[in-house]
């Protein structure tokens, strides 16, 4: 493949920027197609009312992977990071609430006024966790080893992950086989008592699945996101202007680099011919000859779209089949005349501190078993009227996504089904919104004459409009059976495809941890590897 | 003057009467302790009702190892197997699916709901028997240490790594989803049929305390599928006599070779002399000693009950608070009058030889969980029914008949009253449930037994009720079971081992645990005390054998 080859690049989401930036800077000459008219896939900013604009549908970041962020330097495209401290604030309807600062023991300070014995045990499990994410994080950088016939590199990395294992120590080791498997409730009941400290720990290893917190293997994706961010409860940091300035960086950086960027590009079809890609046909007809196609949207997608799946061969197809990819989070953005107001804060900050503890992320979900019914609505088709809300209020540090004194509530809603059981989506979307409302309510009071306008993006809308198939945020459920060497397919996880030149780099690919651009990378050095 | 014995074997169930029977066989000196007035543990049948023999826990057979009836001499000592053929799964609809041993029958009633699906039976049946190949020859090994670098543990990691190699990726592909994926959720990938799925992913949550979509449960799916009848794959059975004659022929081959069985005899404390466990005493206060204590009882009661804190390193013993008991079934025993009358296929046919398997649907078994899951006892329970009296009819009078129930799900914590006080509501429930298919089941009951996970921790010794001495969840198998870095019938304290269902390869009437254990007991018997591996493979230190709580201290600096 000669060097300065174009590879075409379907989808603009932030793993297909970065591949594309990386296949720019090794000398190839990437075209990015993205079907919407702005790139940025599930992190694009957008104003859902007049006047006020939210992170439509992320609104926080990874974060970036250290090597990643250090080479594309979004800084550099006037990106500018927040990172608010309390990351997050978590309220109980007693009135009682946690803040999670970055210092743990600033944190422990709070927690102590519920439990002591938990006031203690959190510094040392912010150690343990992070002993472990750094296990995990080494291993998103590898590609996994193929099985049957390893590569000196994989058998490099399978040594490097080794030994980062063994410094584990024995029990560190054993924990981690023991963590792996095990449910998320029972991981930070280990640790803690408190319920809300339990509960507000344990979202994580929930949070984008079809998982409980009493569903075996949610700690696994717990520690698969702790990889990303080591903190106890994850990263709360975004940029100023919403989550499309971050993507829009990473887009300016692949420009620089030698990228190609076009948007209401759709592609409707991979054209193949035996066996190998030929070239990609656009929804306005045009028609682009390459011998190289990187594919940002999912594997699903990809193959049973973007292509007659009857050119792969069965057993491949079955398997992509079978990837479980079955939405369970809608997204709600509110338009608020004011800034709400949380009485449990009061007795945490008084009354000064109220607007910087709510700067971070909010967490609405004070119990382990509240977690589990708002889950188990969902495997019914139904959605609960108490569900798991991870909400951020962008507007307190970032004033700018709406007019001035007013304010933008961006919430993420768990569980809620793909296909509903009874009725259909269109005529239950304000259901969800006034659900959704009244939940916030419940700890903020007049919260409802707050609320001004709505936009609700449920799970079919993540497919039909944001190509999430399924309404899966992580183009695949993160789960035991799906990661590493089964991810996207078992034999397929080295972001190559049985049609040559035809490559993966979405979150459908290892490790898959959200907005952490790790697949794109990963993917990026193996396609040039495999292209030069 | 104290008798001594070369072995105490704790606890009178099979995995004890098999770790007596293969250490006598070695020419040990050995003494069983049980403390009920019968041998078996939950593999017992007791005439409740007069004229009726109950199995009161355990009902079928399927994973006794075929080396143990072989070596043992079973069949000799009255072991017969009498086939339990097929699953008769009623529906609400009033249809019903009925599968049967005979595979091709089974197909043809499988395309009787779905073509396709009659396709993909075969097809599965052809894939489950290169998994259980995989599987089987773990059963019967001691887990490898994979922490350490010691070349026996390194050998027999290499050795599961090669047999993974050897695999095909198809195969490899369905054998990581046994492992890591949901009953429901792998079934959903190769069946259509509700009922089908439904019933087959019943053998997947079977004594733990998981839902058909909690992932874990494929692989207690694959776990019962291993059952072997002569090398018949998945074909369970009856014991003749009930299961407790399973029981009775153990021991009596573990008389037959030396053993010494006593029965109301409760152990009440494990003897520790510097370190080293040196006999018990009875509840009676009596004192026996022995070189070896091998226990057959549960973690918690082996080491919280018969143990002081101060006898065991502080991490262990946080690893035998943290090991999952957590029972989640229950038991129902009746005397019926006549046969019970399925509206879906009414009168005495062959369906009542088989399991009769109440999981109408996936939906059904769920929110059976979903009551479970908040302390409540499930409204509309899956229940595994068999009639033992249809094929064996020694176990009840002529013309009448025995119905067996296993119950699921009973959680042992309640969210509110104790079991004492919703006994017979729970049995209610089970007996409205079983009549919503089978009508005439309220005229025709004799008599009947209600066993909660309450009355199976107090009778039967089995902590919390789990039937399986704690739950067969990922975290706590192969080497993880029963604790981390003792999975292998070793315990901190030196010649106290365990060989019961709380170690590899866990529960069922598998008899596994009590041999390999036995095999542990005396490849170490050779080695002079001082060698004798003292922790996990790790070889002793030399110095002289610190106090565990001095060792433990040590362990933490």
């Amino acid at each position: 493949m000669p060097i300065g080859q174009r590879v075409a690049f379907i989808g603009g989401g932030h793993n297909a920027l970065i591949a594309a930036f990386y296949l720019a800077k090794g000398g190839f000459k990437p075209v990015i197609l993205e079907r919407r008219e702005i790139v940025g896939g599930g992190a694009v900013t957008e104003e859902f009312h007049p006047g006020y604009r939210a992170s439509t549908l992320a609104h926080t970041l990874g974060p970036l992977r250290p090597d990643v962020a250090r080479d594309l330097k979004v800084e550099k495209f006037n990106c500018e990071i927040l990172r608010p401290d309390p990351r997050v604030f978590a309220p109980a309807l007693n009135g009682q609430s946690l803040l999670f600062y970055d210092d743990p023991g600033k944190t422990a300070g709070g927690i102590a006024r519920l439990s002591a014995k938990d006031a203690a045990k959190y510094t040392e499990f912010a150690a343990s966790l992070a002993k472990i994410s750094n296990v995990f994080a080494q291993l998103s950088t590898i590609t996994p080893p193929s099985i049957d016939k390893p590569s000196p590199e994989d058998l490099w990395n399978l040594l490097k992950t080794g030994r980062g294992v063994r410094g584990l120590g024995k029990h560190g080791i054993f924990d981690l086989l023991r963590w792996g498997p095990m449910a998320v409730a029972d991981f930070v009941a280990e640790f803690f008592e408190t319920e809300l400290l339990r509960a507000a720990i344990a979202a994580r290893g929930i949070f984008g699945t079809a998982l409980g917190p009493w569903s075996a293997g949610s700690t696994a994706v717990l520690l698969l996101r702790a990889a990303a961010d080591e903190h106890p409860v994850g990263s709360a940091a975004f940029s100023r202007g919403g989550l499309g300035t971050f993507t829009h960086a990473l887009a300016e950086a692949a420009k620089q680099a030698g990228a190609e960027i076009r948007t209401n590009a759709e592609v409707l079809h991979i054209r193949i011919k035996n066996g190998a890609v030929a070239g990609v046909v656009l929804a306005d007809g045009d028609e682009i000859a390459v011998e190289a196609i990187v594919s940002g949207v999912d594997p699903k997608r990809t193959f049973f779209q973007l292509m007659d799946p009857s050119q792969l061969d069965p057993t491949f197809a079955l398997r992509v089949r079978n990837i479980r990819a079955k939405g369970t989070v809608a997204k709600v953005n509110l338009a608020l005349n004011d800034l709400p107001i949380f009485p449990s804060l009061a007795g945490a900050v008084g009354a000064d501190g109220f607007r910087q503890a709510l700067s971070g992320r909010v967490h609405i979900g004070p119990e382990i078993d509240y977690l589990e019914r708002a889950f188990d609505a969902s495997k019914y088709g139904e959605f609960s009227d108490a569900p798991y809300l991870d909400l951020t209020i962008p507007t307190l540090l970032d004033p700018s996504l709406a007019p001035e004194g007013k304010h933008v509530l961006s919430a993420y809603v768990q569980f809620v089904p793909y296909k509903l059981k009874n009725g259909s989506w269109d005529a239950r979307r304000d259901d969800l919104c006034e659900t959704v409302i009244k939940t916030i309510a419940a700890y903020s009071p007049n919260f409802a004459e707050r609320v001004e306008a709505s936009q609700v993006i449920t799970p079919q809308d993540l497919e039909t409009t944001y190509g999430f198939t399924g309404g899966q945020i992580f183009h695949g459920e993160l789960a035991l059976d799906q990661l590493f060497t089964m991810r996207p397919v078992l034999d397929w996880a080295r972001y190559k495809t049985p049609i040559h030149g035809l490559f993966l780099c979405g979150s459908g690919t290892h490790p898959g941890n959200g907005l952490t651009g790790a697949s794109g990378a990963n993917a990026a050095r193996e396609i040039i590897r495999e292209l030069r | 003057m104290t008798q001594h014995y070369d072995v105490i074997v704790i606890g009178g169930g099979h995995n004890g009467l098999v770790n007596a029977a293969y250490l006598a066989k070695a020419g040990k000196k050995v003494l069983v302790l049980e403390r009920r007035h019968v041998l078996g543990g939950a593999a017992v049948t007791e005439e409740i009702i007069p004229g009726f023999l109950f199995s009161e826990c355990s009902y079928v057979v399927s994973l006794l190892r075929p080396e143990i009836i072989r070596e043992l001499d079973l069949p000799r000592h009255g072991l017969e197997i009498l086939p339990l053929d097929g699953t008769f799964s009623p529906m609400s609809d009033g249809n019903h699916l009925w599968r049967m041993n005979d595979h091709a029958k089974s197909v043809r009633e499988i395309r009787r709901h779905s073509r396709v699906d009659a396709e993909a039976y075969d097809e599965f049946s052809k894939m489950m028997t290169p998994m259980c190949r995989f599987v089987k020859p773990m059963l019967s090994m001691v887990p490898p240490d994979p922490t350490t670098l010691n070349p026996r543990d390194l050998k027999q990691l290499h050795f599961l790594m090669q047999r993974f190699r050897e695999l095909s990726s198809d195969e490899r592909y369905t054998l990581i989803q046994l492992m890591t994926m949901s009953s429901a959720d792998f079934l959903d990938q190769w069946f259509e049929t509700d009922v089908l799925k439904a019933t087959m992913s019943a053998s997947g949550i079977i004594g733990t305390f998981l839902g058909i979509r909690s992932p874990g449960t494929a692989y207690v799916l694959l776990h019962h599928y291993m059952g072997e009848i002569d090398g018949a794959f998945r074909s369970w059975g009856f014991s003749r006599g009930g299961t407790g004659a399973i029981s009775n022929a153990i021991a009596a081959a573990a008389r037959e070779a030396g053993v010494e069985i006593r029965t109301k005899a409760p152990v009440g404390k494990i003897l520790v002399k510097e370190g080293r466990a040196a006999g018990v005493v009875l509840q009676s206060g009596e004192e026996i000693t022995a070189n070896v204590i091998s226990s057959s009882v549960d973690p918690h009661l082996t080491f919280e009950k018969f143990l002081e804190p101060s006898e065991l390193p502080a991490d262990f013993l946080e690893g035998v608070r943290r090991y999952k008991f957590r029972g989640s079934s229950g038991k129902v025993n009746i005397a019926l009058d006549a046969l019970p009358e399925f509206k879906s296929l009414p009168g005495d046919g062959a369906h009542l030889r088989g399991a009769i398997s109440i999981s109408p649907s996936m939906e059904y078994m769920e929110r059976a969980y979903d009551d479970a899951k908040y302390g409540h006892y499930s409204r509309r329970p899956y229940i595994d029914m068999v009639i033992p009296s249809l094929t064996d009819p020694s176990v009840a009078p002529p013309g009448k008949h025995v119905l067996s129930c296993f119950v699921q799900y009973a959680p042992y914590k309640l969210a509110e009253g104790t079991w004492d006080e919703q006994r017979e509501a729970f049995g209610d429930n089970v007996i409205d449930t079983i009549s919503e298919y089978a009508p005439n089941v309220k005229n025709i009951i004799v008599g009947r037994q209600i066993l909660t996970p309450l009355d199976l921790e107090r009778e039967f010794g089995l902590t919390q009720g789990n039937i399986f001495q704690g739950e067969l969840s990922l975290e706590q198998l192969f080497f993880l079971r029963p604790v981390a870095g003792w999975a292998y019938y070793r315990t901190p304290v030196d010649n106290l081992y365990m060989c019961g269902s709380a170690t590899h390869p866990g529960g069922g009437i598998m008899g596994a645990n009590g041999r390999i254990a036995s095999q542990v007991i005396l490849k170490e018997w050779k080695k002079p005390a001082a060698q004798r591996q003292t922790k996990n493979g790790a070889q002793p230190s030399t110095e002289p054998v610190a106090s565990p709580a001095a060792r433990s201290a040590k362990e933490h600096n």
